[in-house]
């Protein structure tokens, strides 16, 4: 009789901790609004880099993908309001978001760069202290709630920090000159470029690594809920074979044209 | 053209701002209508001062007229409204959780707004019946029911429609602000497009254009509804 | 709790901000407001049609679509780059909402003063009219002091709802309270608590704003609570007391 129930309460704790994956469903929250990471068009149809992560992960799992868009800022306490099982948006890893939810190993790397116009006094800067004494006054575009903003928010407390909702937002400001510079990813920021809205502007030649500062976070990751260990573990044993098998690489490739992927440890 | 006039032509936009139009109108109706539930519960509530409800009411009131609509909708959207989506799944519409959660949110947050607005109009207009009609209503020991359902209810609506059409102009603008929270409604869509174009000019303008066409539109309709009452109370 | 430490400054910070801009608002808004009422009033009938068009199309449409055409949508149009001052109002986001916020505003108060001014009785008006008094002897007088003891509820009502626009100036980049309160939000995530403290402020301000506008009412009414008390000035001839 023991073992009966025993058995029972254990079938029932397996099953609502394997719920999600049982429902043959990954819903995943991106932002749609981050090129070249994460982009949806009027219908919902999500593309980029993160949609390709996605893709891979639930192929490897063996569920089907669903994706929801969400404002950046949003992402964390709608993953935590259980709207959706994972993050997948460019979200860099850092304490203070770690103490709100989990992450799966880190899976890519950022490239933090500031965007400048072409011959202003912070184009020519090339070493990061000059560059951070530089910012003095100066009004920088930055998203709300991303890395980007609470880096300059600690390192560059006497710049006219300009928060956005979202990067196109901040670039259409960079363009009409109300903002003398933005920071953001490298390849965000290389994609406003390579429009035509950006031929007037470059990079600022001076790459922050996040190992320059704890606020800049230890790499990207996918966000679980606290108590979703279960899944988190599934997604780290993905995440690794699909990064040593080079299928992260190749998603990289084709939207960074550079492999940005990290081997997992 | 410097303006992108034919991008949002070409791109298929003019189908996208419809759809966003049709759902800021049902957001808003909605809206309204629990908002006039709640307002004519509440505005009935302070208006027979039901203690201690109606200091409840008045808090309500206070509250959500003190306070800027753009936090209560953040507030109730970032707050992890997670028994919206338990409750939107006990309901078995699991599939329509994801999409009609932003749905629900942003009618539970105009509707409050609205209703405490409601409130205010209904209260005022059951002020404004003359005692004397309840009093003789009540000297012919008619039930509270019927004194209701024939005396009081057909004034407060009739009074109370100028009042309403007020509410209803708030309630449609308000709409617009939801749409920092991600709902495909008008203000989003035309918020997409001019991002992802790069020409919010077109794209706003647009967009007020068609918020100026429902509330002309709503204001003739309420002006007749006006007139057509005012005929038949002339009797 | 340190959350509190941590917020409270950082939010009053936003307050200054908020109240800077009701204030340049509303000071633009009311004498823009007022000029539009009196365009709306007048005989001519071209003024008389752009005012009404004016209030319609700005009461029509959602303050946060204006305030985005005015930012996003004017930064585009190269006119109002070239021209410096222009620019100067639409680059940066305090000054963009400003406009916006008193141009709404505008709208709302002619509509509000209209209404304040044709309350007042045509008898006072025919009186003065025959006691020789110039149209703006009459105006400063007798119109506008009545019109504004009718119009103070209507228009205290109207003040509240700029106090509550300025909050839409945080999606243009302004911190204000709304703006400190998202940024805070995003860093600490402690949502629920943020927004409550944020939202205290807006009560204590709009309450303050009640009050004041409260006991401007009861200074410009206090004749009728003199009258009331049955206190009036003693005739010198004796003749009865009113």
């Amino acid at each position: 009789m023991k073992m009966k129930v025993l058995s029972l309460l254990a079938l029932l704790a397996a099953s609502t901790g394997s719920a999600l994956a049982a429902a043959g469903e990954l819903s995943i929250g991106t932002e749609g609004a981050y090129p070249p990471w994460s982009m949806s068009d009027a219908n919902g149809n999500v593309t980029g880099f993160d949609a390709d992560v996605g893709a891979l992960i639930c192929t490897k799992l063996e569920v089907k993908c669903h994706f929801v868009v969400q404002a950046f800022d949003g992402l964390i306490p709608a993953l935590k309001a259980k709207r959706f099982d994972v993050i997948i948006s460019g979200m860099s890893i850092t304490a203070d978001r770690k103490k709100e939810i989990n992450f799966s190993v880190g899976y890519a790397e950022l490239a933090n760069m500031f965007v400048a116009p072409k011959g202003s006094d912070l184009a020519g800067v090339t070493d990061i202290d000059t560059l951070l004494k530089s910012l003095t006054g100066k009004k920088v575009g930055v998203q709300a709630g991303t890395t980007h903003a609470h880096f300059l928010e600690k390192r560059a407390p006497d710049a006219d920090l300009k928060t956005y909702d979202t990067l196109d937002q901040m670039q259409i400001d960079l363009a009409s000159g109300r903002i003398d510079a933005a920071f953001a990813d490298q390849s965000a920021l290389q994609d406003f470029l390579d429009k035509p809205d950006g031929k007037n502007f470059q990079l600022v030649n001076v790459k922050i690594k996040s190992t320059f500062d704890p606020t800049l976070g230890e790499g990207l990751g996918v966000g679980i809920a606290k108590e979703n260990t279960e899944l988190k573990a599934k997604i780290d044993k993905a995440l690794c074979e699909l990064v040593s098998d080079g299928s992260v690489g190749k998603a990289s490739q084709k939207w960074f044209k550079t492999d940005i992927s990290r081997p997992c440890n | 053209m410097e303006f992108g006039l034919w991008q949002v032509w070409d791109a298929g936009w003019v189908t996208a701002i419809l759809r966003g139009a049709a759902v800021t109108i049902s957001v808003g109706l909605l809206s309204m209508v629990a908002g006039l539930l709640i307002g004519i519960v509440c505005g009935l509530i302070k208006w027979a001062r039901i203690f201690p409800l109606s200091l409840l009411v008045d808090g309500y009131t206070s509250l959500v007229r003190g306070v800027p609509e753009l936090l209560v909708i953040y507030l109730l959207f970032f707050s992890s409204v997670e028994f919206v989506t338990k409750v939107i799944t006990a309901f078995g519409y699991a599939g329509l959780a994801q999409s009609g959660y932003a749905f629900v949110i942003a009618v539970i947050a105009i509707g409050t707004i609205s209703g405490a607005y409601s409130t205010e109009v209904i209260r005022g207009a059951l002020a404004s019946i003359p005692s004397g009609h309840i009093e003789a209503a009540r000297a012919l020991g008619l039930p509270g029911s019927r004194i209701f359902h024939r005396i009081i209810a057909p004034q407060m609506l009739r009074i109370a429609v100028p009042g309403i059409n007020n509410v209803w102009q708030t309630t449609i603008k308000d709409t617009a602000l939801v749409s920092v929270v991600g709902l495909q409604e008008l203000m989003r869509i035309s918020y997409i497009g001019a991002n992802s174009t790069r020409h919010p000019f077109v794209f706003y303008l647009i967009a007020a254009v068609v918020y100026l066409v429902i509330t002309l539109v709503s204001q003739a309709g309420f002006d007749g509804i006006e007139r057509l009452l005012r005929l038949r109370a002339r009797r | 709790m340190e959350l509190i430490q941590l917020a409270v400054p950082v939010l009053l910070k936003g307050l200054w901000v908020t109240a800077a801009l009701t204030l340049v608002s509303v000071l633009i808004g009311f004498n823009l407001g007022l000029g539009l009422a009196l365009m709306r009033l007048s005989s001519n009938r071209f003024w008389a049609g752009f005012a009404r068009y004016y209030s319609n199309v700005f009461r029509g449409t959602p303050l946060l679509v204006q305030i985005f055409i005015f930012y996003y949508g004017l930064g585009e149009v190269s006119l109002i780059k070239d021209n410096a001052l222009l620019w100067w109002v639409i680059s940066d986001g305090s000054r963009c909402a400003v406009l916006a916020l008193a141009l709404n505003t505008a709208a709302y108060t002619s509509e509000i003063l209209r209404g304040g001014l044709m309350s007042v009785p045509t008898g006072l008006v025919e009186a003065a009219q025959a006691c020789g008094m110039s149209r703006i002897l009459r105006f400063r007088r007798i119109e506008f002091p009545l019109a504004i003891r009718q119009a103070l509820p209507a228009y205290g009502n109207e003040l509240i709802l700029v106090v509550k626009g300025t909050s839409l100036a945080s999606t243009i980049t302004v911190l204000e309270i709304t703006g400190y309160a998202k940024r805070l939000m995003s860093q600490t995530f402690a949502i629920f608590e943020i927004f409550a403290i944020a939202g205290i402020l807006y009560l204590v301000v709009n309450l303050l704003l009640i009050a004041i506008v409260r006991s401007i009412e009861r200074y410009l009414m206090r004749h009728e609570a003199q009258a009331r008390q049955g206190i009036s000035t003693p005739r010198v001839d004796g003749s009865a007391v009113v």
